[in-house]
């Protein structure tokens, strides 16, 4: 808050976007997309998803978003509490997969958006809004994805009060298409085994993903992220002997619920372990 | 034309005069400490007074519609680069309004060739405690007025705003003495009301008025309310969540208020 930055902009244009605040401040630099190699230089390939698992799927109580723990570098494990599952306000969630450091400044970008949207265009921004910004973020970030640095590819998972009150899903790709899920999505390293599973207990399980009780979805979370983990090292799945859980969270009419750990594991040792 | 310092000096007070006369019928805005927070009120505008700014800062402002509209967009931004740079805590009322705001209202003020802000604006800061509650008056010139304690003045947990000086110092003395910091919500609405009531009384009468009788404001405050709203929020103590502003309903104000 130097004095110099009260040259009060009379550019009101994009007096709502946050992240144009930013860059008008140098505050948040643009991934340049490097040039296209030349014939005869070899290529840089990039994986389209990194390391972790994420999923997401819609049941009775308003949608389930879950997270594994895992933080990996290459092959080693950085870190095992690594929270991926992100509230950005009192009605979202991001859940993250992908390069932790840009995933973590796109969340904050993401937060201050639409504090400051609503801050000074007195009203909350819309879903659809959100949704978009999201997508914003991933577009302006795609020089990054394209140099192999800097990957995200979140969930995005909110409640929608107008104009019909529901729960709302969506899951994006790394240049920030957005795509709306009607039951589950779910992407990171572990996500084949992961989508597997939700696309069976929706169709061929007892009940379908949206008839499920709070415990029963937990333990269809818990079950698919074990058998992610199970193939996929970059996947914390459920540490037994370290007692780690993923991180749960749920999205209602109410708001954000944070599962605690003790439900958790209470879930997990009768229906999972 | 102003390169004498008499004719700068003259210029400044005509405008000053021109400012205080356009602020003058600028309708009150009260904001009290209470135990569980601090009340921002003001009664029966079309035109929003009362904003969020971030998050345990609130802000009121009278004044031309389009200047109020700059200075709190330029504090959003202030604020919202800071948070989002280093973290909220590091967000400060103080330095938001005295080296940013203010300054630039002065310089706006004094360079007689360019248009000053029309605008006065109360600003509030929630803290931990009511004692830690800080409140700030900024003044079209960029004069500040604080509620900390100087050696002139005891510490208070409240700060007015209005269109007058006088008016001003009435809901001032007011709440001096008849309101306690660590009052409950429904007593520190109760209070902001006849605090407001005073103020709206001594601008309506004009020049030369004293402290109105209690039923007078009570009167006042009852007339007031049959035929306009109440604009309120508050800046909520408790810090399990980080957003501490949330603006009242004129209908859930209406059943706390004493008739």
């Amino acid at each position: 808050m130097e004095r110099s930055s009260v040259a009060f902009d009379q550019n009101f244009s994009g007096a709502a976007d946050f992240p144009a605040l930013l860059r008008r401040k140098g505050l948040l630099a643009s991934a340049v997309i490097p040039p296209l190699p030349q014939a005869g230089t070899p290529q840089k390939t990039w994986q389209p998803t990194e390391a972790t698992t994420i999923l997401a799927f819609k049941f009775s109580g308003g949608v389930l978003v879950a997270g594994d723990r895992r933080a990996t570098a290459g092959n080693t494990v950085v870190y095992d509490r690594a929270d991926k599952v992100l509230e950005i306000d009192r009605h979202s969630i991001m859940a993250i997969a992908g390069v932790p450091a840009t995933a973590w400044e796109m969340a904050r970008v993401l937060e201050h958006s639409f504090q400051y949207f609503r801050r000074t265009q007195l009203q909350e921004m819309s879903v659809d809004g959100k949704v978009r910004a999201l997508s914003k973020l991933l577009r302006d970030n795609f020089g990054f994805v394209i140099q192999g640095i800097g990957v995200v590819v979140p969930i995005f998972a909110t409640y929608d009060s107008h104009p019909k009150p529901e729960a709302r899903l969506y899951f994006y790709d790394a240049m920030g298409a957005q795509f709306e899920a009607a039951d589950y999505a779910a992407t990171g390293s572990g996500y084949p085994a992961v989508r597997g599973i939700l696309y069976y207990e929706n169709n061929w399980g007892r009940k379908t993903l949206h008839e499920l009780s709070e415990k029963e979805a937990v333990s269809v979370a818990l079950r698919a992220l074990d058998t992610a983990a199970e193939s996929d090292t970059a996947t914390g799945g459920v540490d037994r002997s370290g007692k780690i859980y993923p991180v749960i969270k749920i999205v209602s009419r109410e708001g954000i619920t944070t599962l605690p750990e003790s439900k958790i594991a209470a879930v997990f040792k009768e229906t999972v372990a | 034309m102003i390169e004498e310092p008499y004719r700068w000096v003259e210029a400044i007070a005509n405008r000053r005069e021109y400012i205080e006369a356009q602020l003058a019928p600028g309708s009150p805005i009260a904001a009290v400490g209470y135990r569980d927070g601090i009340l921002f009120l003001t009664v029966g505008q079309t035109r929003q007074k009362l904003f969020e700014i971030y998050d345990r800062i609130a802000m009121g402002a009278i004044g031309h519609p389009g200047d109020i509209e700059r200075l709190r967009m330029a504090a959003i931004e202030l604020a919202s680069t800071e948070g989002f740079t280093r973290s909220a805590a590091d967000v400060s009322l103080r330095r938001l309004v005295h080296y940013s705001l203010s300054p630039v209202m002065k310089s706006a003020f004094e360079q007689v060739y360019g248009a000053p802000y029309l605008a006065r604006m109360l600003f509030a800061e929630v803290g931990e405690s009511p004692n830690e509650d800080l409140f700030l008056r900024v003044e079209y010139d960029g004069e500040i007025a604080t509620n900390g304690g100087t050696h002139a003045q005891a510490r208070q947990d409240f700060a007015v705003l209005s269109g007058t000086r006088q008016s001003r110092e009435l809901m001032e003395a007011f709440l001096k003495t008849q309101y306690a910091p660590e009052a409950s919500f429904e007593a520190a609405l109760n209070a902001a009301l006849d605090a407001w009531s005073i103020g709206h009384i001594s601008l309506q009468a004009g020049n030369e008025n004293g402290q109105p009788e209690r039923a007078a404001v009570f009167k006042h405050r009852q007339e007031q309310l049959a035929t306009s709203g109440i604009e309120a929020a508050v800046l909520e103590r408790d810090a399990s969540t980080a957003i501490r502003y949330r603006s009242l309903s004129d209908t859930e104000l209406r059943s706390l208020i004493h008739e």
